[in-house]
């Protein structure tokens, strides 16, 4: 193997990757969580409640992603000083929103799904509106949304790389930054471009992370139907 | 410090020239990638159906690279690493070769989906009638089957509108890039991002309004 491989490879898995797992790992808890809310409380009647949050669901659902980022990352500090989040917490935030928008369409589908008896069950067992989700409808909402979580979290590692177009230092900002170092004239780099080598390596990456759970995804599609 | 007021409509008429000229490039790689990946969503779509080999194999992995991989690491693919084996291609061939590749992708899979879902029976009596294959897909299965891809084609066609924004890492000047270079200019980063956010939300209900519109139009007389 050629003697540049090692430090860029070194460098995207030790610089790159903790990044990309920290904004997946906060969007997707941040949109079940908040998507599971927003969703649920969507089967409620009451019609402001209902219009607030299908105008968010729309809106983010609508939105490109990189513009919601470009929102969070820019919009946000000209509309206020204390809203100044870094590269890496605005695409945190911004796929939050888009997820959350996600999640809560799904939620209010399996939340509907749900027979009408078991809700009078669970009422006729002196279970108020909050117990009742709790304890008995969403547990059982939870195993249809199980196939919608596990795109949503593909989704979201994937989309996580738009942090690089704010500069944040993920996968694909550590592999851009060493296809431009390489390039550069040496003795920083080696006025060589390897960006078909890098870039492929960073695709295989993400392949090998996306594929098993696209799969899982269609196995548990077929499994819960 | 004191911000500029927000004032959307001087905004808007100071770069109305502009924003038009971005607003008219999304639209054209809009047009181009989605003719293409209807193109693509058509052809594969039916070899993945229809089994035939190695299309149909070769099809699935073309698939299942897409999907699994990020687009901004495809656009990245196109624009800067196929310059390293003298392919170069100027920004707008990228934009648009870059999301037709993706939107292709999903869209053989609906169009996949569309065409399986139609009864083998309809395409037993198209062979009884005398018809060749070729025929029986042209006069039965695609009428039936493509109805059934249209809604699930529709939202591939929105993403790729929303992913059209991504050609702000190339600096092709669709709308995104537009509206972003002149806040970095006027520093009316507000007014930008709502320019943005309305046209993209008013572009994105507009096609899936003609969901709804096309699945009226062109249901199936059984399906009422």
């Amino acid at each position: 193997m050629p003697d540049w491989v090692e430090p860029v490879a070194r460098y995207i898995l030790q610089e790159g990757l903790p990044g990309t797992l920290r904004v997946s790992a906060i969007a997707v808890t941040g949109s079940a969580l908040i998507g599971i809310v927003l969703g649920t409380l969507l089967t409620i009647r009451f019609l402001p409640l209902q219009a607030l949050i299908r105008l968010y669901v729309e809106v983010f659902r609508g939105l490109p992603i990189l513009v919601t980022v470009f929102i969070v990352y820019f919009g946000l500090p000209s509309a206020s000083r204390e809203l100044e989040f870094g590269p890496l917490s605005s695409a945190s935030i911004a796929l939050v929103l888009w997820g959350s928008a996600q999640v809560a369409e799904a939620t209010r589908g399996a939340v509907g799904s749900i027979p009408r008896e078991q809700h009078e069950a669970a009422a006729a067992l002196g279970f108020g509106w909050g117990g009742r989700h709790s304890f008995v409808i969403l547990p059982q909402a939870l195993r249809r949304l199980l196939p919608p979580f596990v795109s949503l979290l593909v989704n979201i590692v994937q989309n996580s790389t738009l942090a690089q177009v704010i500069g944040g230092l993920e996968i694909l900002e550590a592999a851009e930054r060493q296809n431009e170092r390489l390039a550069s004239a040496p003795p920083i780099g080696l006025g060589e471009i390897h960006a078909f080598e890098i870039f492929g390596a960073v695709a295989i990456m993400f392949f090998l992370i996306s594929f098993p759970l696209t799969r899982l995804a269609a196995y548990l599609e077929r499994r819960l139907v | 410090m004191v911000l500029a007021a927000y004032d959307l409509w001087a905004f808007v008429s100071e770069n109305r020239d502009e924003l038009l000229d971005g607003l008219l490039n999304t639209l054209k790689v809009s047009a181009f990638a989605i003719a293409g990946a209807f193109a693509i969503g058509l052809v594969l779509g039916a070899a993945r159906a229809h089994r035939i080999p190695v299309v149909s194999q070769l099809t699935a992995v073309y698939v299942e690279v897409i999907r699994n991989t990020p687009i901004l690491l495809q656009i990245f693919m196109i624009f800067f690493a196929l310059p390293q084996f003298g392919i170069l291609l100027d920004q707008f061939t990228v934009a648009w070769l870059s999301v037709m590749i993706w939107g292709g992708a999903f869209n053989s899979e609906n169009f996949r989906a569309g065409f399986l879902a139609v009864s083998y029976r309809y395409r037993e009596a198209g062979y009884a009638l005398g018809f060749s294959p070729l025929s029986t897909f042209l006069n039965v299965t695609l009428p039936i089957g493509g109805r059934i891809a249209l809604p699930s084609s529709i939202n591939t066609y929105i993403s790729v509108v929303k992913n059209t924004s991504l050609m702000f890492v190339i600096g092709y000047a669709e709308l995104t890039t537009t509206a972003l270079n002149i806040s970095n200019l006027s520093l009316e980063t507000l007014e930008a991002l709502t320019v943005l956010g309305v046209v993209y939300l008013a572009l994105v209900s507009a096609l899936s309004a003609s969901i709804r519109v096309l699945e009226s139009r062109l249901a199936l007389p059984e399906s009422g």
